[in-house]
């Protein structure tokens, strides 16, 4: 699936990168060495963890997409990290449930 | 001569801290245990390092000054600072930005902030056990502006650690670690030190700092990690 796909429902504020990239899944989590664990290679990662730390897990798992909740703010550190580890950075006001909820749903 | 450092103590304006540990009881306990350097590190506040500071005075014990920050990864971070001042307004800085969290004494424990008479001068609103607005990046900066020591703290222990919630320790610019002994984690050749993380009198000084300098204080420990010459030790 597309990230375009859910673009307007999930209300995806896209910071960096392309929204046709493509999910296979996604991984919510808050803690980086659970992700670090247990997402899977093409998960987007839906996280309120705004900083450089999270690209380098999300790169180091393969997930093409980290989307951002409860529009946290977002240091430009974890932007500079997201370009240069070609990740898709985005930013919802949804919450993690929220937006698990509806990704779920639309990769039945 | 030998330094014996302990850098990571809570007071009771800490919720976990004892109201036992008032600044004075800390120095008291810290000159009984034969440590003659000692740093107060409150969670993401620095609010008692004044009564701090007279108490240590007064019991001849050379003191650092700061806080223990916690990172929006939720990773415990000591900040040491040569001057009451500086840590005093990282504090405040820090504060500022933890949420709007009430404290509830009765679930969490009191955050006090006491005199130096040891007579209590205020409470603190916000629950300090929460996570700051900046990243470990972010207050490696703010640290290193005022001038102060960029230690994370616990680096190996289970909870609120760079071990914990990241699972390594990403590239940065930190003049040392603590490590507690428990898990493994790659730290490569940075300095390590060990510190109680005292809640309760009894406990400073169980695991310590050492390192050889002229005279304890804020620059003897800042060239002692510089130059790799602090050895982390544990009471037996």
């Amino acid at each position: 699936m597309r990230l375009s796909e859910i673009k307007d429902a999930l209300g995806l504020e896209i910071l960096l990168g392309s929204p046709d990239c493509e999910i296979a899944g996604a991984y919510t989590s808050d803690l980086l060495s659970d992700v670090m664990a247990h997402a899977n290679e093409g998960d987007a990662l839906i996280t309120i963890q705004a900083h450089n730390n999270t690209v380098a897990v999300a790169s180091h798992v393969d997930a093409p997409a980290i989307i951002i909740c409860s529009n946290r703010p977002i240091p430009e550190s974890m932007t500079d990290a997201a370009h240069e580890h070609d990740i898709v950075l985005c930013r919802t006001e949804l919450n993690q449930f929220q937006v698990s909820g509806i990704i779920y749903a639309a990769l039945r | 001569m030998t330094i014996r450092a302990d850098l990571h103590i809570h007071s009771c304006l800490s919720p976990c801290g004892e109201l036992t540990m008032s600044p004075r009881a800390i120095a008291a306990a810290a000159a009984e245990s034969g440590i003659n350097l000692l740093a107060l590190t409150d969670h993401n506040t620095a609010r008692n390092v004044p009564a701090f500071a007279a108490a240590c005075r007064d019991q001849g014990v050379a003191a650092v000054f700061g806080c223990e920050a916690t990172s929006s990864e939720e990773v415990h971070v000591l900040a040491l600072f040569e001057h009451e001042r500086d840590a005093i307004e990282f504090g405040d800085e820090v504060y500022a930005t933890l949420p709007d969290v009430r404290h509830d004494p009765a679930r969490f424990g009191d955050q006090v902030v006491v005199d130096e008479e040891e007579s209590i001068v205020a409470t603190l609103p916000k629950y300090l056990i929460a996570a700051s607005a900046w990243s470990l990046t972010q207050l490696g900066r703010l640290i290193h502006g005022r001038g102060g020591l960029f230690i994370p703290a616990h680096v190996d222990r289970g909870s609120f650690s760079v071990w914990s919630q990241l699972g390594f320790l990403p590239v940065d610019e930190y003049d040392a670690v603590e490590r507690v002994g428990e898990g493994r984690i790659d730290t490569g050749d940075l300095p390590v030190i060990a510190a109680s993380d005292a809640h309760e009198p009894g406990r400073i000084g169980c695991r310590a700092t050492e390192f050889e300098g002229a005279g304890p204080g804020f620059a003897a420990l800042g060239a002692a990690l510089r130059e790799r010459r602090v050895r982390p030790i544990a009471r037996t």
